[in-house]
């Protein structure tokens, strides 16, 4: 019986783990829940930044901002890597890693001076592994990153850019495409490429109706909204990397509960054959050897 | 009479989604009102008191950030950082932040700049905390 009850073991910890696997599911489904309601109403915000713009394009004004403007030459950078706190989400920060080497490479060879700031425990230890200096790490972005927290970071980058101290901000982050689509991305946010350009001609056609009045004037609005833009994107790219985290998390939690679904049936097979081969020993013994006494 | 439909939106989510009667707003430059039919505009907000009246004459007041108003005919768009209601304000907390603020001395131009907005907002903060 010893094969039997080494059997027996095994499947009690594959039905613990299972367990587990499925309750993390779960959490998983229901933070995707409200880190996806929180992006989708964050969404507004942005929608409407891209409706002034569109609003302020028919004043006939040029678009020239210090935000907006690219540096003829890039000498330093700054790269943003976001990354989970915990594991245990598939390949969600791997790939995000992956691409921050890539892209820190790239810089190396470029001779660019970059300074590299971490959120997430995950991505800290990888690159303390590789043997790469942060120069910043952050690790209270949980699953819902506030505005004022995010706005502390994006108020020190306009600033530095600003002030000419770095030349570019690049983001490395997973973004959200769809549920079932989701891109680990280095992304440009400073200098701003645009101004909500997805949705921009088509809130032109439609305000174009529309005889606005500016206060105080076209320009110095721009001034106020293209910081708030920047914030709002930032801000975006940490809603977007939270939500993908739950996601990652979510579907790598339903591989493992049904690879323990399936381990526990083998096992259990395994088990109920090794139960039945001892009986059927054991009665063959005692038949034989009550044959031996006749 | 026609009714405005206020949307006051900040980077986190909707915050107000209502009818009103008429609000007021603070500009850049000073308070302005918006009743209905009024021509189309879009501006800069400065920090301040938020009211809403609505159409039973009730009024509700909020402390807003600094942003944008877009006034569309009957939709009214307040683009905003931070929206909080008078009621919840913390008085004792804003005038520890106020003097905080005053005892703090900053170098450079965009720290100074920094410094005076934050100032702005405390003493905002407090005067409309103590006055409602």
């Amino acid at each position: 019986m010893a094969n039997a009850r080494s059997l027996v073991k095994r499947l009690k910890s594959v039905r613990n783990i299972r367990k587990i696997t499925r309750t993390m599911e779960l959490i998983a489904t229901g933070r995707f829940k409200k880190a996806m309601d929180r992006a989708t109403e964050a969404a507004a915000y942005t929608k409407k930044i891209s409706e002034i713009v569109g609003d302020l394009g028919q004043a006939d004004l040029k678009f020239s901002h210090p935000l907006l403007e690219q540096r003829p030459e890039t000498k330093r950078s700054v790269l943003l890597v976001l990354t989970s706190n915990r594991g245990l989400c598939g390949g969600y920060n791997g790939s995000v890693l992956r691409n921050t080497l890539r892209h820190f490479q790239k810089l190396k060879e470029t001779g660019i001076e970059y300074t590299l700031e971490v959120s997430g425990k995950r991505g800290i230890k990888f690159l303390n592994f590789q043997q790469i200096a942060i120069d910043r790490t952050y690790t209270h972005f949980e699953d819902k990153p506030t505005f004022t927290e995010v706005d502390e970071l994006g108020k020190r980058f306009v600033e530095d850019f600003v002030a000419g101290r770095i030349d570019r901000l690049d983001v490395s982050y997973t973004s959200f495409e769809s549920i079932s689509r989701q891109n680990a991305v280095v992304e440009t946010i400073l200098p701003l490429a645009g101004l909500g350009s997805e949705t921009d001609s088509k809130d032109e056609s439609r305000s174009a109706a529309v005889d606005y009045e500016f206060q105080p004037s076209p320009k110095e609005i721009l001034e106020e909204l293209v910081p708030a833009a920047f914030r709002a994107r930032l801000f975006k790219c940490f809603l977007d990397a939270a939500v993908s985290e739950q996601i990652a998390r979510m579907v790598a939690m339903k591989g493992a509960t049904e690879n323990a679904d399936e381990m526990a049936g083998t096992l259990k097979q395994q088990y109920n054959r090794a139960r039945q081969a001892a009986i059927t020993s054991e009665l063959a013994e005692i038949i034989g050897g009550a044959a031996a006494l006749e | 009479m026609a009714d405005l439909n206020l949307v006051v939106v900040t980077p986190e989510k909707t915050v107000i989604d209502r009818t009103a009667a008429s609000i007021r707003v603070p500009m850049f430059d000073g308070s302005a009102g918006v009743y209905p039919r009024r021509a189309p505009v879009v501006g800069r907000l400065g920090i301040g008191e938020l009211r809403v009246n609505g159409n039973d004459g009730s009024s509700e007041s909020y402390f807003i950030d600094g942003g944008f108003i877009q006034v569309k005919g009957e939709q009214v768009s307040v683009l905003t950082s931070a929206v909080q209601p008078l009621s919840e304000i913390d008085r004792a907390k804003a005038q520890a932040d106020l003097e905080a603020a005053i005892a703090e001395s900053a170098v450079g131009e965009e720290a100074l700049a920094a410094l005076v907005h934050r100032q702005e907002r405390a003493r905002k903060l407090v005067s409309l905390s103590s006055g409602s």
